[in-house]
């Protein structure tokens, strides 16, 4: 009997064969890759719903040991080896809309698909995102071609390759001259460089001006402008008022060690744990107030704790974003969503930051203390007697008291009051008759009580019990007025052992309506040494003469003693109030492990962090830095290299120069910047085709080089520059140009900007003021960020306020009236005095069709000029001050020249 | 024209304009002179998940024409937003909540109920309670019970809707801005405006789409994070423009320069960036361009708008303005100019509501009356001018703070304070609501007899921002912006629209 199909099955069986052949064709049984075939799927459609934030009907994808369980269903999602027997399978290619997944959402391709099922065929890997992997040493491609002039090169040229484009010719030496200059030291060659290199015509000669400018001071200037935008630094402290903060001798720090070329894992170590690092000196701590840069609320009623919290978590973040290009963030309320870091290791991780000794009170304690002049003689002279007379521990614990005040407990860990109250969240404050605790202070090896205070009263006297109000007085001491001014005691207490609650108890008879008892923070000392020696009061009297003296301070580390220790919990949802179990410091299992005989503290942390094992760290800072030339990282999102970044094209030369960075340069950012620059690639003409526009418009494939918009900061300090009015000046507290009337109005703040003197005006912008709730305006027109929190990148943006900004602040008009002033002097005529200017400007001349475009509006400036002389005076910069119309029409010539295109951008 | 009809208008030009994007810019540079211009080719939606085929433009944000306008995910019924804040908060109970039980229990002890487990930013131990300081009356035919410190508001009180049971866990100013603001009380997150502006753009060119107007002396307690941009680009940060002084910085000619003068400079600038963009074919050069005429522009347009000297005098007595001074009235003024010419947001904050009983100016019967003087009238005007233009349909209105105050009396560190004051409140406060699609003459949300707590129709930050997105034609759960490894939106895990106050 002849079998007979209807016509329309068997058409529909021969298109099933059909597309099943051409299925298996295209997509033939390879290898699957986990990292570039399935994640993204898998992170696309699927984590949504079964990863680090929800598990719907318990199945993640997020980590193996999880995609592999039995789900509530009772099924296995993915059983290695069985697509057929996988649920996930069965549940993508289901018919019923109900049943399908994506669960309300367009279905997988074939394509997808056939990708899950051939990775589950082939037992369902796991595999390390990139990022993650180890940085390895890189094959170097082996193209050849004249334009190659390094290794990036042969890495960048067998992309184009591929891509069928072809490089660009390099740039003339004007462009590069400007380009190069503005790139390393943030600001246009000065002269004699420029005439240096535009005369040499050697092989050499962008060599030797690739040395010279990284020599250049203002190279540290202009890379740490980059790096406070990471630090969030600011000079007041955020929140509510505002208040100013004096850590400029950090910013400081930064720009003594890029000029110095401190191999960047020192430049993290002593960044994250300088304090701890045997030997500290002050630079040391100073480095350490990379993480003093988090807010401060000063704000009446704040919780300290809650801020402290915030504090702390904004440290991790930072130390993330910032020096591993991960969004930790995440991690605090849940597992990441896509990236494997569990819940609990954010809390691990911040257990390494949560024993330091601030505590967000408006003191801002720990400070390391500058001693000077008086002070600091006074300071060795106490020194030199600890020395002598102490054993070392005892002389080292005065020593480090002095430098920072501590250990000492802040007065705000009082409670149990009676008429007394927390006053302001900030000091303990007792009443006639009140008085309060102190929980829980280790006295063991104890003598004495530092104690910092503020008393209006006469005749009074405060005791101290032990445990209660009812046990041992171990002293009652007299309290001086102190006119609303701080003194320290120090009173000496009985020798005794363990923990115990301090009581204490104010009383005196007289003056009941002055302010209470302030109190500000207790320590408790070892004896004061060389009791016996003849010059035991003298210095001692000193000791706290410095104790009390005011010097000069800056925020930084100091690590709690063993008595203060805080124990971490993990935060429920990320919320301070929920705690979840107690962790111990830790790293995530993703990443590297600790290096041996790594401490579990800070130090500990930043040896890991540091540590050529460790993924990110230098691949986060490679990128970081070719960012900075080309505009855009080799990886594209320089705080994200995760599975939800953007995938490097060339995430071998990003290898390649990362595993140069740690073992070839030994962490030398000058090394690593001149192979960049050195580059054929760096070198290339940015003009460029509307087709490779079109093909490329991002310029991933660097067959040209981008134009990038100056910075905020290299705007200023270029209009400053050209015209001779930068001051050189380097170093100090931040200073405060030009900036117009009432842009800070922070309420319950008195501060008010105050135009700085002389040369003060005219600093470079790394040394200007910033205050985080109004910051100076044209760094935030030109995409600067509030520095409240780590900016990881600036996003470029172009926008009439912009236009505006450089246009008419006066910011910008005084060094446009001061170039004009100087154009005019180079030549009587009106022509050359433009080409003069800018050829100063762009080291090369002018075209004449701009330059007659200028010309143009120089007499059209000039004949209203010519009639209206207040006009001409006022253009000057003063109306009442007779000024020459040729000076103002060229000053309207100066002000569109610094406004033009080439000007603001990098050609 | 319909917001169904603007909606269609606004797709039809944004494939157009697709269209024009994949012939050359140069020709869109050109369009986009006309107001059109989005470069919608991302998805509202999108969240990133194209990363490998679009790298540079994730999110939906064109750097060429950032605030051109584009359409929301559906019809929305406003158009454009007034946001009034009174910075420090307002106290409820004698604004908007009438609670004559507390009246009762005026000078007593507090009852321990109310303190166990909670915290204060003064007060200390044990407080007493302060009844009302002001008399209510009910008005209109909704019959809102409104106090007397509010003669105009009671006037149209059919066209408000009150939240009278708002809540918030922050209870210090600064980080409650944030939260009200930006729907976080950390520094960092873009603001409401930003979120709008960012999503549909501005309608005028010529003027920032975003625009801030402060008062009372002092910024806003966080400053000008409460208006950032957060991980926005920068564009859409607010444009504070100022009662004295340049209205927006740098938009006038430098002293000496005439308007022909600053005209031709811009074209000198202009016709030597075409000779570079030749050299070049860089397209941001056209962009600069374009930026640089748009700025000419608004240098007339912005010191038009910002100029109430022209309007007629009965606009003046009506509003209570006083042309020159930095006043909350003129700001108000400033709001309905400004929507009237296609600004998409415009936020107001009056600095001087923290009626702590410290000094006079901070009593809630002194200086809480007189500051209730400065504003109720010029809101009110607000409301009915906007409505007698028309404009009150399709203009959100909506007045509130970060917290509101206790019903006990502040005892700051213990002590009885000099004049009758009360502390920050998180727990219930009252917020209103107005046109754009708000039904006007209802209440939502009740607290109970004193005010202290909330009984019903709890209110969050949260919840409002979502219904202020709705009203615009947002679905605030699906708005997002891809930051930091992750869509983020203004709402966090949060919000619900409250539809009990929609019409």
């Amino acid at each position: 009997m002849k079998l007979r199909l209807p016509k329309k099955a068997l058409l529909s069986v021969a298109f099933t064969l059909v597309i099943a052949v051409i299925v298996l064709v295209i997509y033939p049984r390879q290898i699957i890759d986990f990292n570039t075939q399935v994640k993204p799927i898998l992170n696309k459609k699927c984590i949504a719903c079964h990863g680090g934030v929800k598990q719907q009907g318990g199945f993640s994808v997020l980590f193996r040991e999880e995609a592999l369980q039995k789900t509530e269903s009772g099924k296995y999602a993915i059983v290695p080896g069985k697509p057929g027997q996988s649920e996930m399978i069965r549940r993508i290619t289901e018919k019923d809309p109900e049943e399908r997944m994506p669960y309300k959402h367009e279905p997988l391709s074939t394509k997808e698909i056939a990708i899950l099922r051939n990775w589950i065929k082939q037992g369902a890997p796991w595999g390390k995102h990139w990022a993650y992997s180890p940085v390895e040493e890189q094959v170097i491609p082996v193209e050849k071609n004249d334009w190659i002039k390094n290794d990036i090169d042969r890495f960048v040229y067998r992309k184009l390759k591929e891509e069928k484009l072809q490089p660009s010719v390099l740039a003339g030496k004007a462009i590069l001259l400007r380009r190069l200059s503005l790139d390393i030291t943030g600001l246009p060659a000065d002269s004699g460089i420029a005439t240096t290199f535009l005369q040499d015509d050697s092989e050499m000669a962008y060599e030797k001006l690739t040395d010279a400018l990284l020599a250049s001071p203002a190279y540290g200037e202009k890379w740490t402008s980059l790096w406070m935008d990471l630090a969030r630094y600011s000079d007041t402290k955020g929140y509510e008022s505002d208040q100013p903060r004096k850590i400029w001798k950090y910013r400081d720090w930064l720009i003594k060690a890029f000029n110095k070329d401190k191999p960047y894992n020192d430049f993290l170590i002593e960044q994250i744990a300088g304090d701890l690092m045997p030997g500290a000196d002050d630079d040391k701590y100073i480095a350490t107030a990379f993480h003093r840069n988090s807010l401060n609320n000063d704000e009446g009623g704040t919780e300290n704790e809650e801020f402290r919290t915030a504090a702390v978590m904004d440290r991790v973040n930072t130390t993330w974003t910032a020096l591993m290009g991960t969004t930790f963030n995440c991690v605090q309320c849940h597992s990441h969503p896509y990236d494997p870091f569990k819940h609990e290791e954010y809390y691990k991780f911040m257990a390494y930051f949560n024993n330091t000794r601030d505590e967000d009170l408006p003191a801002e304690y720990p400070l390391l203390r500058h001693y000077a002049k008086d002070d600091s003689s006074k300071f060795l002279q106490v020194k030199d007697w600890l020395q002598t007379t102490a054993n070392s521990a005892t002389a080292n614990w005065y020593i480090s008291f002095l430098k920072t005040l501590q250990p000492a407990v802040n007065s705000h860990l009082c409670d149990n009051y009676t008429k007394g109250v927390l006053y302001q969240n900030n000091h303990a404050s007792l009443d006639i008759g009140g008085s309060c605790r102190l929980p829980a202070i280790t006295t063991t090896g104890k003598a004495s009580m530092l104690l910092r205070y503020l008393n209006n009263k006469g005749n009074a006297t405060l005791s101290i019990y032990i445990d209660s109000l009812k046990g041992q007085l171990l002293a009652k001491v007299p309290l001086v007025d102190t006119k609303s001014k701080w003194k320290v005691d120090m009173i000496n207490l009985p020798p005794i052992a363990g923990i115990h609650d301090l009581w204490f108890r104010f009383e005196t008879t007289v003056e009941k309506d002055k302010l209470p008892l302030l109190f500000d923070w207790f320590a408790l000392a070892p004896a004061f040494p060389g009791r016996a020696g003849k010059q035991y009061t003298a210095a001692r009297n000193n000791f706290i003469e410095l104790v009390m003296a005011e010097p000069a301070t800056t925020p930084v580390m100091v690590e709690n003693t063993d008595e203060q220790k805080r124990v971490t919990y993990i935060f429920e949802r990320g919320s301070w109030l929920s705690k979840g179990d107690e962790v111990k410091p830790d790293v995530p299992h993703i990443m590297n492990p600790l290096p041996v005989n790594a401490p579990a503290n800070r130090l500990g942390l930043a040896l890991w962090l540091t540590d050529k094992k460790n993924p990110l760290t230098a691949r986060t800072m490679v990128n970081r830095l070719w960012e900075q030339l080309f505009g855009t990282g080799l990886a594209e999102t320089l705080e994200d290299l995760g599975t939800q970044g953007v995938p490097p094209v060339h995430k071998e030369l990003l290898d390649y120069l990362s595993w140069k960075f740690m073992h070839q340069y030994n962490w030398s950012i000058k090394k690593l910047l001149k192979e960049i620059v050195m580059s054929a690639t760096y070198r290339q003409s940015s003009a460029t085709t509307n087709e490779l526009v079109q093909k490329d418009p991002s310029n991933i494939l660097l067959a040209r080089m981008t134009r990038i918009r100056l910075t905020g900061e290299q705007m200023r300090d270029q209009a400053l520059a050209v015209s001779h009015l930068l001051s050189k000046k380097m170093y100090g507290e931040s200073v405060m140009p030009y900036q117009p009337e009432r842009i800070w109005a922070s309420p319950y703040n008195p501060f008010q900007w105050k135009l700085s003197k002389g040369e003060d005006q005219y600093r470079r912008a790394v040394y200007t003021y910033w205050k985080r709730t109004a910051p100076y305006p044209s760094m935030i027109n030109f995409d600067g960020g509030s520095r409240e929190v780590c900016v990881a990148r600036r996003i470029r943006t172009n926008t009439p306020l912009q236009a505006l900004n450089s246009l008419n602040d006066s910011a910008y008009l005084v060094p446009a009236r001061q170039f004009a002033i100087n154009m005019r002097k180079a030549d009587p005529s009106v022509k050359k005095q433009i080409e003069t200017g800018y050829q100063k400007m762009f080291y090369q001349s002018i075209a004449p069709a701009k330059l007659k475009i200028l010309v143009d509006l120089y007499e059209q400036a000039m004949a209203q000029y010519k009639k209206d002389k207040t006009a001409a005076s006022a253009m000057m910069g003063d109306k009442n001050k007779p000024a020459l119309p040729e000076d103002a029409a060229m000053a309207v010539v100066a002000n569109a020249m610094m406004n033009l295109d080439e000007w603001v951008n990098k050609n | 024209m319909t917001q169904q009809e603007l909606h269609n208008w606004r797709l039809q030009h944004e494939t157009q304009n697709k269209y024009l994007h994949y012939h050359t810019r140069r020709h869109f540079i050109k369009q986009s002179a006309m107001g059109l211009g989005a470069l919608a080719l991302g998805s509202m939606l999108g969240c990133g998940t194209n990363k490998t085929t679009t790298p540079a433009t994730d999110n939906f944000f064109d750097p060429v024409n950032p605030l051109a306008p584009r359409p929301p995910m559906f019809p929305g019924k406003a158009k454009s937003v007034i946001y009034i804040h009174m910075a420090g908060a307002p106290s409820q109970l004698e604004l908007f909540s009438y609670k004559p039980e507390l009246a009762k229990l005026d000078g007593q002890d507090c009852p321990p109920s109310l303190l166990e487990g909670k915290k204060f930013a003064f007060i200390r131990g044990v407080p007493k309670m302060l009844g009302p300081q002001a008399a209510f009356r009910q008005h209109g035919q909704s019959g809102l019970w409104l106090s007397d410190n509010l003669p105009h508001l009671s006037t149209v009180v059919d066209d408000i809707a009150l939240l009278q049971a708002v809540t918030t866990d922050q209870f210090n100013h600064a980080p409650a801005q944030l939260l009200m603001h930006s729907g976080s009380a950390r520094q960092g997150r873009p603001s409401l405006g930003s979120w709008v502006t960012y999503g549909l753009g501005t309608e005028n060119k010529n003027l920032p789409g975003f625009v801030v107007l402060t008062s009372g002396g002092n910024n806003p307690d966080t400053g000008k994070s409460v208006w950032g941009s957060g991980f926005l680009p920068s564009v859409y940060q607010g444009v504070q423009c100022r009662g004295e002084g340049d209205p927006v910085l740098f938009i006038k000619d430098p002293d000496g320069m005439s308007r022909d003068i600053r005209k031709a400079s811009i074209d000198a600038i202009n016709k030597i960036n075409e000779e570079q963009y030749k050299e070049y074919n860089d397209p941001e050069i056209l962009s600069r361009i374009a930026q640089y005429e748009m700025a000419y522009k608004m240098q007339i347009s912005v010191p038009e708008v910002m100029n109430i000297n022209d309007e007629p005098a009965y606009i003046h007595e009506m509003y209570g303005t006083q042309p020159g001074e930095a006043r909350f009235a003129n700001n108000v003024l400033l709001a309905r100019k400004l929507v009237e010419r296609g600004v998409r947001f415009v936020q107001l904050f009056d600095w001087g509501w923290d009626a702590h009983g410290d000094s006079p100016e901070n009593a809630v019967d002194v200086g809480l009356i007189n500051k209730c003087r400065a504003v109720d009238k010029p809101i009110t005007a607000l409301l009915l001018d906007l409505k007698q233009r028309g404009l009150l349909d399709e203009t959100l209105v909506i007045w509130g703070s970060e917290f509101g105050r206790t019903p006990m009396m502040e005892n700051r560190e213990g002590k009885t304070m000099p004049f009758k004051g009360r502390d920050h409140h998180g727990a219930a406060f009252s917020m209103w609501m107005a046109g754009g699609g708000i039904k006007g003459g209802t209440t939502y949300g009740e607290t109970d007899e004193i005010g202290y707590n909330i009984t019903n129709g709890k209110t969050e930050a949260f919840d409002i921002q979502a219904t202020i997105l709705h009203q615009l034609g947002f679905d605030h759960e699906k708005f997002t912006y891809e930051s930091q490894g992750r869509p983020f939106r203004l709402t966090d895990v949060g919000g619900k629209v409250i539809h009990d106050i929609l019409s």
